[in-house]
């Protein structure tokens, strides 16, 4: 956005042509809500291309719009950041899920820096992935201390009920166990289960050089995983190395995360983006981040 | 950054354009008021498109732009909508006058604060 300073004329022709807009921005979406709401809730179907670009070309004019201007505005505000994201991912990324050149990364982390208001990075520490965006498939829940079983691993039903049927692996993660005993058992520990992801360490560039290193650098390490046709995103921390190359995967989201991102496994499975967060002072707690 | 969208190609905004860069503004505040103009602009072409179209159509609109298929897109649109490309056009020169008509007048205000 421009600085402030005394320019009338330019006063003028900002305010005048952002009311303008503004108002035919609320008599589209009064006349043809039904319309944009079907999109909106297809959208986890579709790659969101389009109504992202009435938003996107709307971006100087909506942060200028008050929430009380009308119903209507007010529920573009609230739909429009996330398309923003995507449809600026979609601009950024090939059509097909692969590894990305660098200038693809350099697009996307600065994308998704820019909305979610932290820095994101390919490499951290000289170390990388394989890969920043592959096709994710689904984990089980992890036993993170022994004993853990499905039994012990939820607190509350509902949590329960969400998350049962995914079931416990029946070997431990790469790194072991979360934590040595169930007394031991904290927040951290428990969160970093909840949100793990498993990814293809193995195969990082440089990895067989000192599997050690790399193994301590990537163990709960926290990266950014974002499905970019539905521009949720989620803070999960590395517990896990896989999956193996002959699946065609190139990593694994636990339960919580897979359900948070909409991703399903099978024939319906689909990429994300996943990026180190460049986060010394651990800051940015795991779970899902809102735009 | 693609910016191109299905009615790109019958669009000329370049008097516009000129119109900006003669009332004594700077890049910043040029920039911002193209944006102004495109935004403008893509509010009007799919207010003229969904309004001429049915419920089911508003939804086949919305999802061919979805998939960046601007042949599709016109496919449609010229099945639905007769003269679809004139209606746009119309649609969009009406708002550039209204446009260059305050463009006008910013001039002359800033001639009055300059004078």
């Amino acid at each position: 956005m421009p600085g402030v300073r005394d320019n009338s004329h330019y006063q003028f022709l900002s305010k005048k042509w952002t009311d303008r807009h503004r108002d035919l921005q609320s008599k589209i979406f009064a006349n043809h809500e039904e319309a944009f709401k079907w999109l909106a809730d297809n959208s986890k179907q579709l790659v969101v291309g389009s109504l992202a670009g009435i938003m996107l070309l709307t971006s100087p004019v909506l942060d200028k719009i008050p929430q009380s201007v009308s119903s209507a505005a007010a529920q573009v505000k609230t739909i429009d950041r996330s398309v923003f994201l995507v449809y600026d991912l979609k601009n950024a990324l090939p059509d097909q899920v692969r590894a990305l050149n660098p200038d693809e990364e350099k697009n996307a982390t600065e994308i998704l820096a820019r909305d979610f208001g932290f820095n994101v990075t390919a490499e951290l520490e000289g170390k990388r992935l394989n890969t920043t965006y592959g096709i994710i498939g689904q984990e089980q829940h992890l036993a993170r201390f022994p004993g853990d079983n499905m039994f012990t691993h939820f607190v509350a039903s509902d949590q329960a009920d969400k998350y049962w049927a995914y079931g416990m692996a029946p070997g431990l993660g790469a790194f072991g166990y979360f934590t040595d005993s169930s007394g031991t058992l904290t927040q951290k520990a428990i969160d970093r289960e909840k949100y793990y992801i498993v990814v293809q360490t193995f195969l990082a560039p440089g990895y067989d050089s000192n599997p050690k290193a790399y193994n301590d650098f990537f163990k709960y390490r926290r990266m950014l995983v974002v499905n970019p046709q539905n521009g949720k995103a989620i803070v999960a921390d590395i517990a896990d190395a896989g999956p193996s190359p002959w699946t065609g995967k190139q990593l694994g989201g636990s339960p919580e995360v897979m359900t948070y991102l909409e991703r399903v496994d099978g024939a319906q499975r689909g990429g994300v983006l996943y990026f180190f967060i460049d986060d010394p002072n651990d800051t940015i707690p795991l779970g899902p981040v809102n735009l | 950054m693609k910016n191109k969208f299905f009615y790109t190609h019958l669009i000329e905004t370049s008097d516009i354009s000129l119109k900006l860069t003669e009332i004594g503004l700077s890049e910043d505040e040029k920039t911002h008021l193209t944006s102004l103009v495109e935004a403008n602009i893509h509010s009007t072409v799919i207010d003229t498109v969904l309004s001429e179209l049915s419920k089911e159509d508003k939804k086949i609109f919305l999802r061919n732009m979805v998939s960046n298929n601007h042949e599709k897109t016109w496919e449609h649109l010229r099945g639905r909508i007769g003269k679809a490309e004139d209606k746009i056009i119309k649609a969009v020169e009406k708002l550039k006058e209204d446009l260059i008509k305050d463009l006008i007048e910013a001039k002359k205000l800033s001639k009055e604060n300059n004078s």
